[in-house]
């Protein structure tokens, strides 16, 4: 085990998906820290959700290697996909469950009983929100309240690193705002974020740091503030996104 | 441990609250092998039991004609209309008739057909007593052939031609043993003078004994009912696939199939529940079908189904048929990419499977090839040891082989999901 201080590790990692000769991802080198909020920014078909995917154990890369926590999944999946929590973009939940039967699924398949488990859920329900819907079905949730249950499935065992892909899609302004506040709440007790995004300004204000990522390579990295004070000419994340990802439209 | 049953008692909660879902998993197979049971029960039925309508254009007024008549009225197979509104059905209206599909069949017996068939007698008694020169035998020598006509719709089905086809030669081969007979019989009395002529009497000289074999002695009659029940029943069972497949697919598509492999715990788990859960269904479907062959076909005038004394084995077999089923329908969810793929492949392959295995026609009549195939079908190993059961009276070391097909089919299913799914993550 590797004792530092970056908690997410990428060496040389390529990824090349069956049958294509190009690579999703071209021999990345990346150290997250702890307590970062991690943004990966890009295109479409940049090689995020292939890098996430990766992170999360879905699948292995071609080549290089992948250290979460000073782990690799080879060795150590079971321990890693316990210190980890997932959000997909999807809402991932069982839309005939109520919030709290899903929730009790969920918090089961991360080893969570009994009086820990209830207490964890209740606790979670009524800091975003939905305590009084607790044992409504999710059909009958609004979008803005599925994103909501969508996030606490995956932070109800406290994990380490939380990866969110796209958290705030398709939601109010008031439930972006419960979200991300509540998301730096929970980074500044020590968690890690990976987020991925195209909202450049939520990204800007939300991130300790960034890359920016196409066609498989980081083509650039650090805090937000330092690449907009670094090029004089742009004055937010987006202008210099635009710059360096060019403006021709993308497909995945 | 505490992951499989979590994940047991959300599959139950998704599944209790889809009620149409439920509807078609327990209702649709009830409605099905009662529907099946009801249409194949006339093939089963007793003589009396059949009443099928059929044109008789007697143009005879003989013996030939009154004994086809006579035959045909006293079988019971049939119901002979030889009028229409009053009026005797002609040999063009009976044709008609026919051809348009109102009648199934119609049977035109020809003017002085029995004086045909006597003649015929005649020259074959003369043939006989040629050098006896009796007096009273005509010399007749030509032989005439009598064109009785039948009228056949193309879509009646050959059994059931071949059924009034025997019956028909059946009546006339009597018809002219009685001719030969009795004719014969005038011919001796001329010969011997002395000697009365002997009265013709039919009677059976060879009977015919049914006995239905069984293994364990115990005597269960093979009725529409006691064939139908288990072979609808692996049916419906088997169509436990196509919600078993929808809902990986859906979890898929849904995005929680994407969560609960990030999470700790082997998907293995996740699927094993979903394998619990639909087995239970299956296993319940199927006491359901055979509650409503013991309790509600007799009052619907059906017979009732006997389970036998080897209820153990029935179970065995139930259970190794819902496994079957609930593993098939775990590798078509997970190689399936669409809900469309599921269920069009789904449906058609127990369809093949259930040709296959004998459900419509048995085994016994497909062609060598088939035969061999039909060999690969879990249906057809599901069928057979319900069979051994309900109609063989066989216990469960009877079915231990058809079992241990089930089981190896059911292992093998999951192996292609299992190794399919990591082909996937290496994509």
């Amino acid at each position: 085990m590797q004792e530092n201080k970056h908690i997410i590790e990428l060496k040389y990692l390529t990824k090349y998906y069956k049958g294509s000769s190009v690579p999703a991802i071209d021999n990345i080198n990346l150290n997250i820290d702890k307590g970062e909020i991690y943004g990966l920014l890009g295109p479409n078909g940049a090689g995020k959700t292939t890098t996430i995917s990766i992170l999360c154990g879905l699948f292995g890369p071609t080549s290089g290697n992948v250290f979460i926590d000073g782990m690799e999944y080879q060795h150590s999946s079971e321990k890693i996909k316990n210190i980890i929590g997932v959000v997909p973009q999807e809402i991932a939940l069982y839309p005939s469950l109520t919030a709290k039967e899903n929730l009790t699924f969920f918090g089961h398949m991360y080893g969570l009983k009994g009086k820990e488990l209830k207490t964890r859920i209740d606790e979670c329900l009524e800091m975003f929100g939905l305590m009084k819907n607790a044992n409504r079905r999710i059909k009958t949730f609004s979008g803005g309240m599925k994103r909501r249950i969508n996030l606490i499935a995956g932070i109800l065992h406290k994990p380490k690193i939380i990866y969110l892909d796209e958290p705030t899609v398709g939601v109010d302004v008031q439930s972006r705002n419960v979200i991300l506040e509540h998301l730096k709440n929970i980074n500044k007790e020590g968690t890690t974020i990976i987020y991925t995004s195209h909202y450049m300004e939520e990204a800007e204000h939300f991130c300790s740091k960034v890359a920016i990522i196409d066609k498989g390579n980081i083509l650039t990295e650090g805090k937000p503030k330092d690449l907009i004070k670094s090029r004089e000419e742009y004055t937010d994340l987006e202008s210099i996104f635009l710059n360096i990802t060019g403006r021709a439209l993308r497909d995945e | 441990m505490r992951r499989l049953f979590s994940s047991i008692n959300k599959e139950f909660l998704v599944l209790i609250r889809d009620r149409a879902g439920l509807a078609i998993l327990f209702i649709m197979p009830l409605v099905l092998i009662i529907i099946m049971t009801i249409i194949q029960d006339a093939t089963f039925k007793t003589v009396k039991e059949v009443d099928i309508s059929m044109i008789l254009v007697n143009n005879d007024k003989d013996s030939l004609g009154e004994a086809i008549s006579q035959g045909l009225y006293e079988s019971k197979y049939f119901n002979i209309v030889e009028e229409i509104n009053g009026e005797k059905i002609t040999d063009e209206k009976a044709k008609e008739l026919v051809a348009t599909g109102e009648y199934k069949i119609g049977i035109i017996i020809p003017e002085r057909a029995t004086d045909a068939i006597r003649g015929n007698v005649n020259t074959l008694i003369n043939k006989s007593f040629k050098s006896f020169n009796i007096p009273g035998v005509k010399k007749r020598t030509k032989k005439s052939t009598v064109n009785v006509t039948i009228y056949i719709d193309p879509a009646t089905s050959p059994s059931f031609k071949n059924m009034v086809m025997s019956s028909l030669k059946e009546f006339t081969s009597q018809l002219e043993i009685e001719m030969f007979f009795k004719n014969f019989s005038l011919a001796m009395a001329q010969l011997m003078p002395d000697q009365k002529p002997v009265k013709f009497e039919s009677f059976e000289t060879i009977k015919y004994q049914e006995i239905y074999a069984s293994t364990s002695g115990d005597e269960m009659l093979p009725n529409s009912v006691q064939h139908n029940v288990p072979a609808w029943t692996m049916f419906a069972m088997f169509f436990i696939v196509l919600p078993l497949a929808g809902n990986i697919i859906k979890e898929r598509e849904e995005g929680s199939a994407f969560r609960l492999k990030t999470m700790p715990g082997s998907y293995v788990t996740i699927m094993f529940s979903k394998i619990f859960l639909f087995l239970g269904v299956a296993f319940l479907q199927f006491i359901l079908m055979i509650l409503v062959g013991v309790y509600i076909m007799p009052n619907i005038g059906l017979p009732q189904l006997e389970i036998g004394p080897h209820k153990i084995a029935l179970g065995v077999m139930a259970l190794a048929s819902g496994l079957a089923a609930t593993g098939y329908g775990v590798a078509i969810g997970t190689i399936a990419t669409t809900h469309e793929q599921a269920a069009t492949f789904g449906a058609v392959s127990i369809i093949i499977f259930a040709a296959l295995g004998g459900i419509w026609v048995p085994v016994y009549v497909m062609p060598p090839a088939m035969r061999i195939i039909s060999q690969f079908s879990p249906l057809h190993w599901g069928l057979n040891g319900f069979y051994d059961i309900l109609l063989r009276g066989g216990d469960l070391t009877v079915v231990l082989a058809e079992t241990a097909k089930l089981l190896f089919f059911f292992i093998l299913m999951l192996m292609v999901a299992i190794v399919y799914n990591n082909y996937k993550k290496t994509k």
